[in-house]
């Protein structure tokens, strides 16, 4: 009987994954990160700003916490986050997501002190951008989500990839339900996907213009999300933390999620 | 005597925490060209980045960085076209469809478009690869471009400002960047000038390129069609028509129509615009993209 | 035994061995326990279904019915343990029949393990057999590779160990039985809550000796989804279109016979 094993001679076949994966993955090495799971999304509105995240810490299908924040205030007085004008998420690897936590509450609480006047969220989310990058060849493993208030009182979320490709935008979902929130977002927040109806015939139909929402409806849209991520997603649960922030200062909202 | 107290004692906590070095080195950006970055602590950081971030060669990778791109830039008589497409990915996932990918290189309104549709003065870069490392690095480019620019009180061409570019990629040789980029821009001493840069250190003077995964369909379409003396209407045209085609066919460029025209005063922003509808216009009013059905 | 075919082996090896990923079968993570009592033997699972981390059934059923008076509860994959379960079960109800006896839980067991060691583990099976018979109580579990073990209460799983620790700090012997449901329910309680793999509902079944078996489905629901907060129903006319093709229940009545359903007609059936 002939087998296709040993040489590749069926390399000529070109099925679509034929490249896909090359070598083996390597058996014993350096491996410094683990995913500890969970889910961050973050929502803006003229006014305000909201980042919410899960509670859940797992390893694996065990769970190390359930209550393990991933919402940071920045740039606060002491560890109770006092007078912090800024909000991080970050999740994936939770050990790095407090490394980066703790580096850019140091930065922004230092631009303080030595300029006497809080850091613009245009510039924390610059900064955060290079602390990112300055360990481009070994990666924060965390996807991370700013969030503040604009130089006009308006509501800024600036989304960030591991080494930090990062774009001012209106919503972003990121974690490991990422892909089961986002596209809930685009359509609810973005409205992508609906159009006005009655507006045309054919291609004259008009797409639903986006315009900030209000923060009552941004947060059912958060809880929502929470809740259907937990209903599908196994690293989801616990506990959903959300920090609103406006002009007049954070507000952190807990609500149970289910524990299953 | 409370203002001499005050004049001549320290605050109490001046020698705690930091030295002045210390902070320095924490809010400091870095330092040109100096490779400190944070290393893994193993004996071939290349192989343990590739290991950890490569989704080509492992689609199982853990940080999988944003990727993917259609972007071109073509001379013509009437200056230099960009244009791009908006998608970025990270593995199979569609990580964001508004991505911005022309970068203004110029010390003059960096980040934000003016609204008026007057030209900015400065370069612009484009992005394909990886996005953090074009964001960083054409970041660090127009900081050295307003360097040049105080230094020798007047704008630096596109050559230098190139050359900037590629030695850095060079000396990261092997590291793992991922970054292909297109410099354009127009100076007295250069007229329009357009280069192509690449993480391997390639640098080459052209008058048109396509670069990304979708770079052979733009080129298919923007070969056909081009002349050097393309009207400012055509130019703009061919440009919206080559990133429309491949976003049409390359399953990792998509979202947005990018369009931009450097001129002689600079550069001016021609809009940012869905490619759906654009798509559907091509189709219906010219016949073109036969091969998609609108019928059931 | 014949069935399975092999046709496509050497070359999803071959494929394999090129690196293409194997298909992700469902169901890895599950909680499954038993416990004997005086008089009977209870066994209880949940419902979670996994593919990877996603939850790909909420409320699937893991107990399987193999003879009146023989139950089954399956960890592993999700195909394996129900076309395993069916095939034994076929297989001792002929047994029976020939025999003109009610089946033994032993047997039962005894045709899984031969089964499931004949594929050296291939069958990814994890099962809890449980059941009365003319001899008395049986309770078993059968591992993937063929290998048995008999004990008054035991857990299979990825939440196995969530529910043994529940069982080795409160089980007692002679638990009447009320008292093995109510552990055993616990057990898979504490799996639902501290595994991941597992999760919604309570499945029970009690098999007890001179009555007919209970399957308690869903016997706790300790996971109901709250209320949404929002209506998601989109105005008719939302979603766009190229073109639009009108067939009318006149045209369809040529081809098939049709009848008025009560309700909204403009309404889609949503899950709410």
């Amino acid at each position: 009987m002939t087998t296709l094993t040993g040489q590749p001679s069926s390399e000529a076949i070109g099925y679509s994954f034929s490249k896909a994966t090359s070598a083996p993955i390597r058996e014993h090495s350096f491996y410094p990160y683990t995913d500890n799971g969970g889910s961050t999304l973050g929502i803006t509105g003229s006014d305000f700003a909201i980042l919410a995240g899960d509670t859940r810490s797992v390893a694996g299908y065990n769970i190390n916490s359930r209550y393990a924040p991933k919402v940071f205030k920045i740039g606060g007085d002491d560890e109770t986050g006092e007078g912090a004008h800024i909000l991080l998420s970050v999740v994936g690897f939770a050990a790095d997501g407090q490394a980066l936590k703790e580096r850019l509450d140091a930065v922004v609480k230092m631009y303080k002190y030595q300029h006497g006047k809080p850091m613009s969220v245009m510039a924390c989310a610059q900064r955060l951008s290079t602390i990112f990058y300055q360990k481009r060849f070994f990666p924060y493993y965390v996807h991370a989500i700013l969030a503040g208030l604009d130089e006009d009182g308006k509501g800024a979320l600036y989304s960030y990839d591991p080494v930090g490709s990062y774009e001012r935008e209106q919503c972003r979902a990121a974690g490991s339900a990422a892909s089961l929130i986002m596209p809930f977002l685009d359509n609810q927040v973005n409205f992508k996907n609906q159009y006005i109806p009655g507006s045309g015939e054919g291609h004259a139909l008009e797409p639903k213009k986006p315009e900030p929402l209000p923060r009552n409806t941004v947060e059912q849209l958060v809880r929502d999300a929470f809740t259907s991520a937990v209903e599908r997603h196994i690293e989801v649960g616990d506990g959903l933390q959300m920090m609103v922030i406006t002009k007049g200062g954070i507000e952190e909202i807990y609500y149970p999620l289910k524990k299953d | 005597m409370d203002k001499l107290v005050a004049q001549y004692s320290r605050p109490p906590h001046q020698d705690e925490f930091y030295s002045e070095q210390e902070q320095r080195e924490l809010t400091e950006s870095l330092p040109p060209l100096s490779l400190k970055f944070n290393l893994p602590p193993v004996d071939d950081s290349r192989a343990f980045l590739r290991a950890m971030t490569d989704d080509h060669s492992n689609p199982n990778c853990p940080i999988k960085l944003a990727h993917g791109t259609t972007t071109l830039a073509f001379r013509f008589q009437g200056g230099i076209i960009v244009a791009t497409d908006s998608r970025a990915t990270a593995g199979n996932w569609i990580a964001s469809q508004t991505v911005k990918k022309v970068i203004p290189v110029s010390r003059l309104s960096r980040g934000e478009d003016k609204p008026s549709n007057e030209p900015t003065p400065g370069l612009l870069g484009t992005m394909a690869g990886g996005a953090a490392d074009c964001q960083y690095w054409l970041r660090y480019l127009s900081q050295q471009c307003t360097l040049h620019e105080i230094r020798h009180k007047r704008r630096i061409t596109v050559a230098a400002a190139s050359k900037i570019l590629a030695n850095l990629t060079y000396s990261y040789k092997g590291m793992g960047l991922s970054m292909g980029t297109m410099l354009a821009g127009m100076t007295p001493q250069e007229g329009p000038a357009l280069y192509y840069i690449d993480s391997d250190g390639t640098r080459l003077p052209g008058n048109l390129f396509c670069v990304g995964s979708g770079q052979t369909f733009a080129y298919g379409v923007l070969d056909a069609n081009y002349k050097y003396d393309l009207t400012e209407e055509e130019a703009l045209e061919l440009g919206r028509r080559s990133i429309l085609a491949a976003m049409h066919r390359d399953a990792y460029s998509g979202g947005f129509i990018n369009l931009y025209h450097v001129k002689e005063e600079g550069w001016v922003h021609h809009g940012f615009n869905d490619m759906n509808p654009i798509f559907w216009k091509t189709k219906l009013e010219k016949g073109e993209f036969s091969n998609v059905t609108s019928e059931l | 035994m014949t069935g399975f075919d092999f046709s496509n082996y050497n070359r999803n090896a071959a494929l394999h061995a090129k690196g293409v990923p194997l298909p992700k079968a469902t169901s890895t993570g599950t909680t499954i326990v038993g416990c004997i009592y005086d008089n009977g033997v209870v066994i209880a699972a949940d419902t979670r279904a996994t593919s990877g981390p996603i939850v790909a059934d909420k409320n699937c059923e893991k107990l399987h019915y193999i003879a009146p008076k023989i139950w089954c509860a399956g960890a592993g994959t999700a195909a394996d343990t129900e076309f395993t379960t069916a095939l034994i079960s076929s297989n001792v109800e002929l047994h029976s029949l020939s025999t003109g006896r009610p089946p033994r839980v032993i047997t039962c067991m005894t045709m899984l393990k031969q089964h499931l060691f004949r594929y050296q583990g291939h069958i990814g099976a994890y099962l809890v057999v449980a059941g009365v018979d003319p001899t008395g109580v049986g309770l078993y579990t059968v591992h993937a590779h063929g290998s048995t073990d008999k004990l008054p209460y035991v857990t299979m799983g990825s939440g196995s160990l969530a529910a043994m620790s529940v069982f080795e700090s409160t089980w007692k012997p002679n638990l009447d039985r009320d008292g093995a449901v109510a552990l055993c329910a616990e057990a898979i309680k504490a799996g639902i809550f501290n595994d991941l793999g597992s999760g919604s509902n309570v499945d029970v079944c009690v098999i007890e000796k001179d009555k007919p078996s209970q399957l308690l489905r869903n016997y706790i629901k300790p996971n109901e989804r709250g209320q949404k907060e929002r209506n998601y129903r989109f105005p008719k006319g939302t979603t766009a279109y190229l073109n639009e093709k009108v067939i009318t229940k006149e045209d369809m009545k040529k081809y098939v016979t049709i009848e008025e359903a009560s309700g909204d007609s403009n309404l889609m059936e949503v899950d709410m």
